[in-house]
């Protein structure tokens, strides 16, 4: 056997271990439970006592007539266009404005990216202080004499729903922002150059030079948005609580209420099951047409 | 043979574990601002030298919602040897509790069987309150000409004045919603269970539904509050901190709450000198109070040493110096049998004395509606969905039709 053959082969026993080991936790920690989740699913389990008789599909079917579970996929769906669409759009904005190499340009850029680095429960609990009653909003609202009585930003379905779309938008612009000013730094300026030699002006060079060659990091931008805002659970937790009479509880919400509430771990699985299965699909759907996308481009 | 000594070690280890001590057992509590830190760690360290050898680990609530945090911690096989303040009965049901001794409870408390449920006490019955009473503002009223609403028709007229003369009547922290739902558990108490003292029973055994007009006309009260203008316009978005700071500041003339309002970690004496207290009203004036028997520590069945952790929080419950921080903070109702209220030498406010008068008085006491721990505890999720149609009255006038869902989610909760 050639020496080359024998540290090949060294080689590969070598990484082995490790992706032996990676495989097991893969397994431990997101295969068994996923499983086992499943499996709960098709049972009647209770989270308190020793109920957990098979039911076959009996969960699935209750849930497509659950009012409740309806309205809060609803929500979440409202949730994850508006914050998607509007983070990514103004992700880019502030990228394309932040995207210099001069030093207060990093500054800028570690202030827009702090939200990212505060804990959900954190951010919420400074909207909160903004949007109640007597918050900042109303008192510059009603300071000013824009409105007479303190709106209710928290209060009204529409209202509420609205202002957890802005909250949670704040937080991923953070993100958004970041992920686009990577994508915008390796874009090469020659391209930039040749493109204003050969008189495109601003708009032109940014649809047929920046979008195209940014087309990658808006694929992982988008996914990556519309997965965290589908799971969105602890800025609603802190913000209203679900509220107004549970106009905004979205489905990560709803599942921990019918899990811990109503003690009903069987259905809570089904819950889980059709928002990873939301989730997958959506997820997949949208990184399929963005490659398409990038493919054209 | 390293192995051997290591096994033989471990074993004798155990072994002494089990014989010796009590051992260390867990204590779920929840921090409020009354009831902070240093209380728990003074009050769990003066039980626990009741108990022998028990060293006491303390496991805090991350919200108030402990009910919810004990269910998290019996699915993830954590579940305490010993839980403050929680909702005994889902967990009862599930025979994960351990009953406190009969007679221990008829030697100590004026009402041995307060909290029982299906004939056992899971949480020992120490202290009572109101839930809720309706706070007024006496210099409003004063100067408005409105004397204290006995009757439903004073209370409305009171509003409809108050209303006029641009005051915001009745102050709501509707945004968080056991605070939201006040009113609906003074008119379900008082116009409900006022009437018919074992309407839960009934509606346990199928015998009633909350869209029976009983209910639903008590229901279609709270409706009409909202639409003559008894709150806030953003009364929705107010949270509880922010209730207690608008009433005290007279930016409203009535607040519906628990009689804790009474206790010095919400007012001071000087604001106290400055507030009423009127029961919720009724169409005729009877004097309903909806009633709360509550009480602090419940036992796991399944504790390792469930003897010990029933012994600590026997000592727990029993230790004056607990509930007099109750009483002065919290504005709690001792029920004890063997101390009275001097006996605690707590000092207290004239708005909790006027409080107190109506448990001590001779009146309808009823079970406070979705708030107390006996067999009157509504159905497990029954509670949210009440609180959720405070808030919903807001925006949908439909009694009816909310009633109709609130009887789907009490049929699924009880699998009638």
């Amino acid at each position: 056997m050639s020496t080359h053959v024998q540290t090949r082969a060294r080689h590969r026993i070598g990484l082995a271990p490790l992706a032996l080991l990676a495989l097991l936790l893969y397994a431990a920690f997101l295969i068994y439970p996923l499983v086992q989740s499943f499996i709960t699913s098709l049972t009647n389990r209770n989270v308190l006592n020793a109920t957990n008789a098979f039911i076959g599909f009996a969960n699935f079917a209750e849930l497509v007539h659950d009012e409740r579970f309806l309205r809060s996929l609803g929500f979440t769906l409202v949730v994850v266009l508006f914050v998607t669409v509007v983070s990514n759009i103004f992700g880019l904005l502030f990228a394309m404005l932040l995207n210099g190499p001069a030093r207060h340009y990093k500054i800028m850029r570690t202030l827009v990216f702090i939200p990212q680095v505060l804990s959900g429960v954190i951010v919420a609990f400074i909207w909160r202080s903004i949007l109640t009653e007597n918050g900042l909003l109303n008192s510059v609202l009603q300071g000013t004499g824009l409105t007479q009585q303190p709106i209710s930003w928290l209060g009204t379905p529409a209202l509420a729903t609205l202002s957890i779309c802005v909250v949670v938008s704040w937080m991923t612009i953070a993100f958004t922002t970041v992920v686009y000013t990577a994508a915008l730094q390796s874009v090469p300026a020659e391209l930039h150059e040749a493109a204003r030699m050969d008189g495109a002006g601003p708009l032109n060079r940014f649809c047929n030079v920046t979008l195209p060659m940014i087309a990658p990091g808006t694929t992982i931008s988008v996914t990556l948005t519309l997965i965290t805002t589908l799971k969105l659970f602890d800025v609603i937790a802190v913000l209203t609580g679900g509220g107004p009479a549970n106009s905004t509880k979205s489905v990560a919400f709803y599942l921990i209420d019918v899990a811990f509430t109503s003690n009903r771990f069987g259905y809570a699985s089904a819950i889980a099951m059709v928002l990873l299965a939301l989730t997958a699909v959506l997820a997949y759907g949208v990184t399929y047409l963005l490659r398409r996308r990038e493919a054209h481009l | 043979m390293t192995a051997t000594v290591l096994a033989l070690t471990t074993a004798l280890g155990l072994s002494a574990c089990s014989q010796g001590g009590a051992g260390s057992l867990t204590f779920m509590v929840f921090e409020t601002p009354a009831l902070d830190a240093k209380f728990w760690d003074t009050s769990i360290a003066t039980a626990a030298k009741e108990v022998s050898g028990a060293a006491i680990k303390k496991i805090v609530s991350p919200d108030a919602d402990r009910t919810k945090y004990a269910k998290q911690l019996q699915a993830s096989g954590q579940f305490p040897d010993i839980l403050a303040s929680i909702s005994p009965k889902d967990f009862a049901g599930a025979k994960l509790l351990k009953p406190f001794d009969q007679k221990w409870l008829d030697d100590n408390f004026l009402q041995p069987t307060a909290n029982a449920i299906g004939g056992e006490t899971y949480i020992p019955p120490t202290n009572s309150q109101i839930i809720p009473l309706v706070f007024y503002n006496k210099k409003i009223f004063a100067d408005n000409g409105i004397s204290v609403p006995t009757t439903w028709a004073a209370f409305t007229a009171a509003i409809t004045k108050l209303r006029a003369a641009g005051i915001t009547p009745l102050e709501l922290a509707g945004s968080e919603t056991w605070a939201a739902s006040m009113p609906l558990v003074g008119l379900a108490s008082a116009d409900v269970l006022g009437k018919d003292p074992a309407w839960i029973q009934k509606l346990y055994k199928g015998e009633a539904k909350l869209s029976d007009p009983i209910f639903a006309n008590a229901m279609q009260k709270a409706v009409d509050l909202v639409k003559m203008g008894a709150y806030s316009p953003a009364a929705l978005s107010v949270d509880f901190k922010t209730a207690n700071s608008n009433f005290l500041a007279g930016k409203s003339a009535m607040y519906p709450m628990g009689s804790w309002f009474t206790g010095s970690s919400y007012v001071s004496a000087a604001q106290a000198d400055n507030i009423g207290v009127f029961p919720w009203p009724t169409d005729d004036g009877s004097v309903v109070i909806p009633f709360n028997v509550g009480g602090t520590t419940s036992v796991s069945a399944a504790s390792k040493n469930v003897d010990a952790a029933q012994k600590f929080a026997q000592a727990w419950s029993l230790a004056p110096a607990n509930l007099k921080v109750l009483i002065e903070t919290d504005g709690a109702f001792p029920m004890m049998k063997k101390l009275g209220i001097k006996d605690f030498g707590a000092t207290v406010n004239g708005l909790y004395n006027s409080s107190y008068s109506y448990v001590t008085d001779s009146n309808t006491k009823v079970s406070s509606f979705g708030w107390v721990n006996n067999d009157d505890a509504l159905a497990p999720g029954i509670n949210d969905s009440f609180y959720a149609l405070a808030q919903s009255v807001f925006s949908d006038s439909d009694v009816k039709k909310q009633l109709t869902k609130l009887d789907a989610d009490w049929a699924a909760a009880t699998k009638k």
